[in-house]
């Protein structure tokens, strides 16, 4: 089937898009046992669970756009209607022209995904094993594999990999090669979710440049994530999704400004401070306020205007320090502001103002 | 057509790659092949002690009945070898698994069906095998090429049913929303009435097993149309056609099931 | 499905045994419960083949009695050989398998119930529900297939005795093929392979006096017959007086040696654990 292709006044080219878009799940609404089961097959009630409430969306060719999101916003849903593992409830979803779940065979060429918590390696078979089933169904030549295979090995290391069984790998070594088999046939539109779920800082680092590099390249790239970490140098487009409906779609410099603006270190201290003043005279701007006991100190800071280090230097030299700890930005904090119209809609294209 | 040559090829593939890690498990190869011969030869074990002792059930001798059996263990043989992969559908489609199949190239259904080679099935060939030409050589018909080709087409056509059935039924994992196929073997088990002549069933059981469920053209009327006896042994002519019906049924259960499909399960 | 029991010390009280005993024997029968569905359709695959049986065989008797089985007798005969074979006949071994093969059993060794008494229990629980199932497929089966007669007269005591060894021996030949995983790692092939030679040679499949004299012989000396047959022969009156009394005593004998050889195989086998590391 055709592509179809939309222009723009821009001339850029529409890749995916998405129209009032919905799945509905629904559950048996029944007690748990045997008494429970039988009652459900005379009474069967069901609970409707909506999990993407009408969302509309639209990506252009060679766009990075970062999909965020807390946990349970419907992300994963998303892109499984998206790359045609589910079929929506209502709405539309067009890929390069094409229905997904219709023309699953035709897409399937042209994406690759990454289900960050399952894998698309064959569970008892080596990696290179794996990645040879991969390049006959995409019906790779050889030339073209063993060029595939070469770049990626540039970027992920995978030549280690391949003679070890997917089963055998650790997380992190799994997730590259799960990028490899996914990009091995060099899709132009790649869909990358949740992809450094529960790995360590290393291995994250290196799947962050991979999408960079990938980004570079002119691949359209969706990446979901619930980590705003993931994103920076990555994307310059952000769409966050909370409870089903889309939020705030547009520049993520507004976004990281908002969610970089304050930062909270919390000092643990060999012993109770006799004043905080000294501290908070060594930094002007910050907020020094005791903790959850005397020995503890929390300094709320803008790292704009002075930075960690500096702060850590400041406390130290008035106090001995024994612990630190630093929050880590949440994507819950953001969304909040968000609904308490902290956060103000950037110039984006289309979808609903934030309720 | 170029597609369904590359299909078919791909589906090879498939089998292969999994070839070399089911053979590591050798132990389990000859255990497992020795517990199917067993199985089945009890089974015949039973057939013979009974017409030791009576000449024949509903008109039909002991190697009559044998060759019924025949079809049985060759079907189930072949579909062991070459589609075992349908029984893994219940853990594949409720375990996670399903996605990584959805978004490859090529059909989810027929990646199922080959994902796994059922090396122990070759006990159940050899068996069969052997059956069949037991009943060949002992049964009441003219055996000339056309009419050997024809047993070809039959026992073909009679594992292709199998296949079917297994599919369709398996397929129930879309709906009964466990990690074990106990639809898919409950009603392989009905399907194993069809191993003695469907006369010998009440009514509502001939009509489950020949219209319903079809596992009577696994084995019964293929047989009976080659030896010409039992009710319109006609029918066994239209085996092949059943076979199709059965595995089209099968893909449109899968079909329908993959739409309703929800991802859910780590 | 592990049952939740604490790792006790050894040396406990009675009643404290007892508890164990029961919370093990009522964690079996409520996991099969819980997984409703599969149950039923477990059940259904019974029916299947106990339909098949009866059909059968009211074919091969039609015209008439074979080896001194009329069709009402024969009627009775399977359907009791089916409530046996049903007896230990999943879970126990499975479970056995499963813990044995993922390292589990490991703790087992060290809980202060004895691993083959501790088993035996489970299979009890289970055994309730298979009893429970299987009667209630007998009497369907029955009515649908115009009744059974009833007991040949003056041997209930002997069936008595019979139909409660049955349970036992089943238990012991079940519980010494799921020994074998330490050694075969493999549960299926074993367990098709026992289930294929017990239903024959048990008399489940066709009555012993159907087979050639020299097997009769044999067979009549070994523990299978002991798990279906005898006390199905009793019923329908083929096993009377003392022939009866003595078919008991062999399966007494059985339950005993059996019982003693599965201790043996577990003592093996736990010295193969802790020696090699399973």
């Amino acid at each position: 089937m055709a592509s179809i292709t939309f222009f723009s006044d821009d001339a850029a080219v529409t890749l995916i898009e998405v129209a009032q878009l919905r799945k509905v799940f629904r559950r048996p609404d029944k007690r748990p046992g045997l008494a429970g089961s039988v009652r459900h097959l005379v009474e069967r009630k069901f609970v409707d669970k909506v999990a993407v409430d009408d969302i509309d969306l639209r990506i252009d060719a060679g766009e990075a756009v970062a999909y965020v999101g807390p946990n349970g916003a419907g992300k994963s849903t998303t892109v499984k209607m998206l790359t045609g593992v589910l079929v929506p409830t209502s709405g539309t979803v067009h890929v390069e022209g094409r229905v997904p779940h219709k023309d699953r065979i035709a897409n399937a060429r042209r994406i690759g995904v990454v289900f960050g918590q399952r894998t698309q390696l064959w569970w008892d078979l080596p990696v290179r094993d794996s990645l040879e089933l991969l390049r006959d169904m995409h019906g790779l030549s050889d030339a073209e594999y063993g060029r595939n295979l070469e770049r990626l090995d540039a970027t992920l290391g995978l030549a280690e990999l391949l003679p070890s069984m997917a089963r055998k790998l650790s997380l992190g070594q799994r997730m590259r090669a799960d990028l490899a088999a996914a990009l091995i046939h060099r899709p132009p539109i790649v869909f990358l979710d949740e992809p450094t779920i529960g790995l360590d800082i290393a291995v994250k680092d290196k799947v962050r440049a991979f999408a960079r590099e990938l980004v570079a390249e002119g691949t359209t790239v969706l990446l979901t994530t619930h980590d705003l970490g993931d994103i920076e140098d990555i994307c310059k487009r952000i769409v966050i999704i909370d409870a089903g409906r889309i939020v705030y779609d547009g520049g993520i410099a507004a976004v990281l400004a908002e969610y970089a603006r304050e930062r909270t270190m919390h000092f643990a201290l060999a012993q109770a401070p006799m004043s905080l003043a000294p501290i908070g005279a060594r930094l002007p701007g910050a907020v020094v306020s005791e903790g959850p006991s005397a020995s503890q100190v929390d300094v709320t800071f803008d790292p704009s205007v002075v930075s960690a280090g500096q702060v850590l230097v400041a406390v130290q030299s008035e106090v001995e320090v024994v612990d630190i700890r630093i929050d880590e930005p949440a994507i819950q904090d953001v969304v909040r502001r968000m609904y308490a119209g902290e956060l103000r809609d950037a110039p984006r294209e289309g979808p609903d103002a934030p309720p | 057509m170029a597609r369904f040559r590359r299909a078919a090829w791909l589906y090879r593939r498939f089998l292969g790659a999994h070839l070399r890690s089911t053979l590591e498990y050798e132990a389990d190869f000859w255990i497992m092949s020795v517990a199917a011969v067993l199985a089945q030869g009890v089974g015949v074990i039973f057939l013979w002690a009974i017409f030791e002792s009576i000449p024949e059930i509903n008109g039909w001798q002991f190697w009559d009945i044998a060759l019924i059996y025949a079809l049985v263990v060759m079907s189930e043989g072949l579909s062991v070898l070459f589609a075992q992969g349908a029984w893994t559908m219940s853990f594949v489609v409720n375990l996670g698994g399903f996605d990584a199949l959805l978004v490859r190239p090529f059909s989810p259904l027929l990646q199922v069906l080959s994902s796994q080679i059922g090396m122990n099935g070759l006990g159940n060939c050899a068996l069969g095998a052997g059956l069949l030409i037991g009943a060949a050589t002992h049964v009441d018909v003219d055996w000339s090429p056309a009419t050997v080709a024809l047993g070809l087409l039959l026992v073909v056509s009679a594992a292709l049913v199998k296949v079917g059935l297994n599919t369709a039924t398996n397929a129930s994992a879309f709906w009964i929303k466990t990690p074990w196929s106990m639809f898919g073997f409950s009603m392989h088990t009905f399907g194993e009435l069809a191993r003695f002549p469907i006369t010998i069933y009440g009514v509502g059981v001939r009509l489950a097993l020949a219209v319903v469920l079809p596992y009577a053209f696994m084995s019964y009327f293929p047989a009976s149309a080659v030896l010409s006896t039992g009710v319109a042994h006609w029918l066994g002519f239209l085996t092949p056609l059943v076979a199709l019906y059965c595995l089209a049924m099968g893909a449109y259960v899968f079909r329908r099931g993959t739409l309703r499909y929800e991802s859910t399960g780590t | 499905m592990t049952a939740a029991d604490p790792v006790l010390p050894p040396r406990l009280p009675v009643p404290a045994v007892m508890r164990a005993n029961r919370s093990m024997a009522r964690t079996a029968f409520r996991s099969l419960v819980t997984h409703q569905v599969s149950f039923l359709f477990g059940l259904l695959a019974t029916a299947f083949a106990a339909l098949s049986m009866l059909y059968l065989w009211r074919a091969v008797l039609a015209n008439g009695p074979v080896h001194g089985f009329d069709w009402p007798h024969m009627k009775a005969y399977l359907l009791l050989t089916f409530v046996a074979s049903s007896l230990v006949s999943s879970y126990v071994d499975y479970r056995m398998a499963g813990r044995i093969r993922e390292g589990d059993v490991a703790m087992d060794l060290v809980r202060p119930v004895g691993y083959q008494r501790a088993r035996f229990v489970e299979a009890l629980g289970f055994g309730v529900y298979e009893l429970g199932t299987g009667l209630l497929v007998v009497v369907v089966a029955a009515l649908a297939f115009g009744g059974v007669p009833g007991p040949a007269g003056g041997e209930a005591l002997v069936f008595a005795a019979s139909a409660l060894l049955v349970f036992p021996l089943r238990f012991a030949v079940v519980y010494m093929s799921g020994l074998l995983v330490f050694w075969t790692q493999n549960y299926i092939g074993v367990q098709a392979g026992r289930i294929a030679v017990v239903t024959l040679c048990s008399g489940a499949l066709v009555p012993i006096v159907f087979l050639p004299l020299w097997a009769q012989d044999v067979l009549a000396y070994l523990p299978f017959v002991g798990m279906a047959a005898t006390p199905a022969l009793v019923y329908v009156g083929h096993l009377t007086g003392s022939e009866a009394w003595r078919a008991v005593g062999v399966q007494a004998f059985w339950v005993v040696v059996l019982w003693g050889l599965g201790r043996a195989m577990w003592g093996a086998a736990s010295r193969k654990l802790t020696v090699h590391g399973g």
